[in-house]
This record gives structure tokens, sequence and C-alpha cells, in this order.
């Protein structure tokens, strides 16, 4: 009996030693928090190169925020802005040619030109106030895509190196500099063999692969009107945006609410039937264009904006938090959606 | 126990017959996951425990470990999850730890081995995911765990109690 | 095989009613030590950094009471009661941190860009949300 039992302890430790080889790669997590674009970033990445890429991530994130960031002074976009004219680097080309290719997708739901009024309202600053309707008609001709234009210093170029502005317009690349930020970090991540990370840029979300223990990421949509999340999805390798005017707001004297998201055929803040928006995609920049574009258009754009997109090659999935307490999750992420217990809202699947 | 013990053909077949015997009751109890009634992480009948206990009093502590380590074994390759494979490993090795040392005490029954071995389980089991997992919060999971390995175990105590009573005038060893 | 085995006891003795007791008074233990202790806020750790270093971390629930955070020139008072944790007061300008409100989840956190100053709920649990977006 005793050899037989030794026999046996012995072939089941070599299985056992076969089955826990792959589980103990080296494998090495890294971690960095940094803030930049006007935001709060925080990356987790493991692999064996995982510090390396994310060393990379924060460089690229800092030298895109010197070129894109519209408040400082001689950024690619400052420029731009003061002197309706400026030489661009290959980045920022790449961005704004898909900044105006979302424009001219969402109808302008999505515009980087809405800057003047950006400025008019002083929404990214520290005292924000209501402006007069005729200052906000004076600005409304100064938006559209129209106005910006991408050329090339020199007819033989492959890539555009310039951009010009018509008077008095101006750019802001803040809704969707973060999204282009994101595909950035996936091709530093992707560059370094890192094979999973999970990236949250703001109200920008990149997940990689999967969690340590092999199961998908959990990203938790955030409640917008109570402390808590709204419902849960389990994703990997995509991006996930989150647009809403519950984040920033700020209220005027007399007590009215006003949030962060102009209207740019309006002028002002968005008076939408949504709370929050949410888009799942494989490029970042559009995930992040769309999530404001498809919260300025309001739920019923929106859906039949989706539904359009299903025909063209590049399909995307969205989740609506809407002002009347119900979530609409479209239904290409019905099998990663899952409900939270104790959110108040009703839940829909939007179907083709 | 100096080597020179004698193996029956008898008995190398009895432990390869109970093995595949555990390994079936392990296979045919994820077909009715218990964790279906209750949704806790760890929760199960413990089918295969019967044998397992059974060879404890029919073969000895040897023959019993190796049954159990086959079936756990051969059972995770059926199911393939590495950390579930783990955390059952050492839920076992606890149990059996424990079942063989309350066997040895005598002054327990069937019962008693059987409700130690159930509750020794989920210990380590729990003990385990707190390591891997490096969090206290599993042990949150703890009271419920050993409620129903009360229950568990005397279902298999009184089974196992059965069946040694059948299989009483059999010379198995 | 020694055959000193002791004779196989059938049916239940007074010893193993110990044993089931021992069962229950653990499983009682456990019971008390963790629910007490993680009482609300569950296994909730804050962690508090300032301009990307830690500048604190402890359990939720052994952070009532307010504490105070500079950074980049601004000051923040942090509140925690009940399981939630807030910003009672900054004196930064969008005041985005103030408006935040409580948290008490997992996985959430209360940003404030100006004073550069992160206040996360994190635990190791793995049901819990890895990241949250919006």
């Amino acid at each position: 009996m005793k050899t037989t039992c030794k026999r046996l302890a012995a072939a089941c430790v070599a299985v056992l030693a076969a089955l826990s080889l792959p589980a103990c790669g080296e494998r090495k997590t890294a971690e960095l928090e940094l803030f930049a674009m006007d935001t709060y970033m925080s990356f987790t990445a493991y692999g064996n190169r995982a510090e390396e890429a994310l060393a990379e991530a924060g460089r690229t994130i800092n030298e895109l925020e010197q070129r894109l960031s519209r408040t400082r002074e001689g950024s690619e976009i400052w420029t731009l802005n003061a002197q309706g004219c400026a030489d661009i680097s290959p980045d920022t080309a790449e961005l704004i040619g898909q900044a105006l290719a979302y424009a001219a997708q969402t109808g302008g739901a999505f515009d980087i030109t809405v800057a003047p009024l950006v400025e008019l309202w002083g929404i990214t600053t520290d005292t924000p106030r209501v402006p007069a309707k005729a200052e906000i008609d004076a600005l409304l001709p100064l938006v559209g895509s129209k106005h910006l234009t991408l050329t090339r210093s020199d007819p033989a170029l492959t890539v555009f190196d310039t951009a010009v502005l018509d008077p008095g317009c101006a750019v802001d690349l803040g809704g969707i500099a973060k999204g282009y930020a994101a595909d950035r970090v996936a091709d530093i991540l992707e560059k370094y063999g890192v094979s999973d990370a999970v990236a949250s840029l703001g109200g920008n979300v990149y997940v990689r692969g999967t969690r340590p223990d092999g199961t998908p990421w959990r990203v938790a949509i955030q409640d917008p009107l109570q402390n808590g999340c709204a419902a849960m999805l389990t994703l990997s390798d995509t991006f996930v945006v989150t647009s809403g005017g519950y984040q920033r707001f700020f209220a005027d004297p007399d007590g009215t609410i006003y949030q962060h998201i102009l209207d740019p055929a309006t002028g002002y803040p968005v008076q939408s039937d949504l709370l929050s928006v949410t888009v799942v995609c494989p490029d970042g920049a559009r995930a992040d264009a769309y999530s404001t574009a498809l919260y300025v258009m309001g739920e019923a754009k929106a859906a039949s904006f989706w539904q359009s997109c299903q025909a063209e090659v590049e399909p995307f999935e969205m989740v609506l938090i809407t002002a009347d307490h119900r979530i609409v999750c479209t239904s290409g992420l019905a099998d990663n959606f899952t409900e939270q217990e104790d959110a108040s809202y009703a839940y829909e699947i939007l179907a083709h | 126990m100096n080597g020179a013990m004698k193996i029956s053909a008898k008995n190398i077949a009895l432990c390869g017959v109970l093995s595949a015997l555990a390994l079936g009751l392990s296979v045919l109890e994820s077909f009715f996951p218990l964790s279906l009634l209750i949704p806790l992480p760890g929760v199960k009948l413990g089918l295969a425990n019967i044998v397992t206990l059974f060879a404890l009093y029919t073969l000895g502590a040897r023959p019993a470990l190796a049954i159990w380590l086959t079936r756990c074994v051969l059972g995770s390759l059926f199911a393939g999850n590495a950390s579930a494979f783990l955390f059952s490993l050492l839920g076992g090795l606890a149990s059996m730890g424990v079942m063989i040392a309350l066997r040895r005490w005598d002054r327990f029954s069937v019962f008693g081995v059987s409700l130690g071995g159930a509750a020794a389980h989920n210990i380590g089991q729990i003990a385990a995911a707190a390591v891997v997992l490096n969090s206290t919060a599993v042990i949150g999971y703890l009271p419920v765990l050993l409620f129903i390995s009360l229950v568990t175990g005397a279902l298999t105590g009184l089974l196992v109690s059965l069946l040694l009573r059948a299989a009483a005038h059999l010379s198995l060893r | 095989m020694p055959t000193r085995s002791s004779p196989i006891k059938y049916r239940p003795t007074v010893w193993d009613a110990l044993i089931a007791a021992a069962i229950i008074a653990l499983g009682l233990l456990a019971a008390v030590l963790f629910y007490t202790k993680n009482a609300r806020g569950g296994s909730a750790i804050v962690t508090v950094s300032v301009a990307g270093e830690v500048a604190e971390r402890a359990a939720l629930s052994q952070f009532d009471g307010d504490h105070v955070y500079t950074g980049n020139g601004y000051t923040l008072t942090v509140s925690a009661h009940d399981g939630e944790i807030f910003v009672s007061h900054s004196d930064c300008g969008g005041q985005d941190c103030v408006h935040t409100g409580a948290i008490s989840r997992i996985g959430q956190s209360i940003v404030c860009l100006p004073a550069q100053i992160v206040i996360r709920l994190e635990s190791a649990s793995p049901g819990d949300a890895d990241v949250i977006v919006g």
C-alpha cells in the first residue's frame, strides 16, 4: 500500500507542478497617477515591461497637453486661437482631422469650434457667469466646422501641417483630447507588450485584457443622481467614456443650475432629457466625441444616431441614463451589462 | 511500517474504484450546484467526501489521502480553474488533516469526524482566499459557510455511517 | 497496514455534539469579529493622495471626523461619518470636489483638481468595480 500511495502522490505532484507553471509567469504590476489635461488620471498595468510602458504613457500625455491645451500659452492650439493660423504637429493634425469628421457625422452636436462660447461662459474658469442673450447671439456665427481648415505648407507633404481659423473663431479640443490620449496610451501598452491594464483619464476609461484573476474588467457607471453606481459593465479591450452634466456645474446667483456642456447650436448649456451618456467602442477619441454629441442630442436623436451607425463599418454601443430614471442599454452590450440592485432605475434594452 | 508491507491487488483495485467513484460524485454534484440555492463562493454538498470518509474508516489514512488527492487533481482537470483548484486543495488538506486526527482520537463517531472535516474544509478555503486576495473581507462568508457545513457534514456522516454498517461484514482491508 | 484502529462508532456521541458546538462557536466568533469591525462601509480603505503622493491610508471605519489637507496652495476639509466620506469645505474655485458629495462605495473617488488631492475608496474584494466611469 505504501509504495502505491507514494507513486500516486508523486504523480499528483507532477500534475500539480505542470498546472501551476503557466500561472506564475513573471508579471509585474505598475501604477501611475497624474494630473494632466485638466483632470485626474490613473493607470494600472500588468506585464514584464509595465513600468516602462506607463512611464512613456505619462510623458506622452504631458507632451499632448503641451500641444493641445487651449489655455497654455505657446501650445499649438493656443497659437492657432491667438493668430488664426499655426504650424501643427502630426498628432494635432490627426486629432483635428478626427474631430472634424465626428463633427460632420454628428451634425455638429460635437464641435470643437464652440470655444468662443466656452470662454464667454467662463466654464473652465473659477468664475463662470451667465452671459446676456445678445452676447451669445453675437458669438454663435463663429461656431462651426467650416471656420477651421487643415492645409499643407508644401503640396508635396502627405500629412497636414498647418491649421487655419477664421477671424474671431477658436478651437477647444477638451471634448476629444482625453479620448485621443487614451488611444495613444493603448498604442504604447501594445508596443511594450503589456497584456492587461486599466486606465482612467477623467471620464475616459480604457480596459485592456483582463483582471489579474482572468475575468473581464468591471467598469461601473456612476449614478448621476446619487452616491453609487447605476450599472456595471464587464469589458475587455475597449474604451468607455461617460459624459453628463452632473459632474461639473455652477449655480447662478438666482439659483439656476448650469452644467458645463454647451449645445453648439444654441450657445446655452444643454437642457437634455439625459443625465449621462456612456459610449463603448474600440476607438478612444471617437468614444469621447460621441459621448458628448449624444448627450447634446438627447435620447431620441441619440437612439436614431446609434441605429444609423449600426449599418456603418464602425458601430458603437452605449448606455443612456435618462432624466425620467430609465437606463437604456444597446443590444450589443446586453451580455456585458449588470443592473445594480440598489439603484432606482428601470432598465431597457435598445435593439435594432 | 518499515516498507515490509504487502500491497494486495485488492487494495489497489479498491483505491482505484473509490477514486473513480469520488470523481464521479464530484462531477455529478456540479450538475446540481448548491450555490444556486445559496449564492456564496465555496458552498457545496461535498458528495465526494462520502467516499473519502468511507475510505478513511475502511482502508486507513494513507489510502484515503491518496484517493482524495487523485479526485482533487483529476477533478480540477475537468473544471479547469486554477485558483478554484488551489482553494479546494488547501480546503481539502485541512479537512483531511482534521478528519484523520479526529479518527485517531477515538472519541468521536462518524458524525463528529464528518462535521470536523466539513468545517475545516471551509476554514481552509477561506484562509486560502484571504491570503490570495490579500483581504480579510472574505472572512465575512465564514459564519454562513460554517453553518452550512454543519448540515452537509451531518448528512455526510449519516450516509457514511449507514454505508459502514452495510459494509461491516466485508473485509475490505 | 496496521490494524490497530479503534472500532467504528456508528452513532453520534456526546463528543460529536462538542464538535458541533465548537463549529457554531467559531462561526459566531467570526461573525462578531467581522461585522462589528466593518459595521458600515464594508472593508473600504480610504486613500488620500496629494499631487500623486499618498498622504494618508486608513480603514474607512476608523476615519471618522474632519481631516484637513493642503495641496497646491488650496485647503480641503475632508469629513467622514457613518461610512461616508465627503469634502465639507474647499477654498478652490470650481468646488467640483464639494459638489461630488459623499462617497461610500469601493471604487468611488473625490478629486479636487486645483489642489491635486484625490480621495479614494479601495478594496481587494473581487466583486467590486475596478474603475468607475462618469
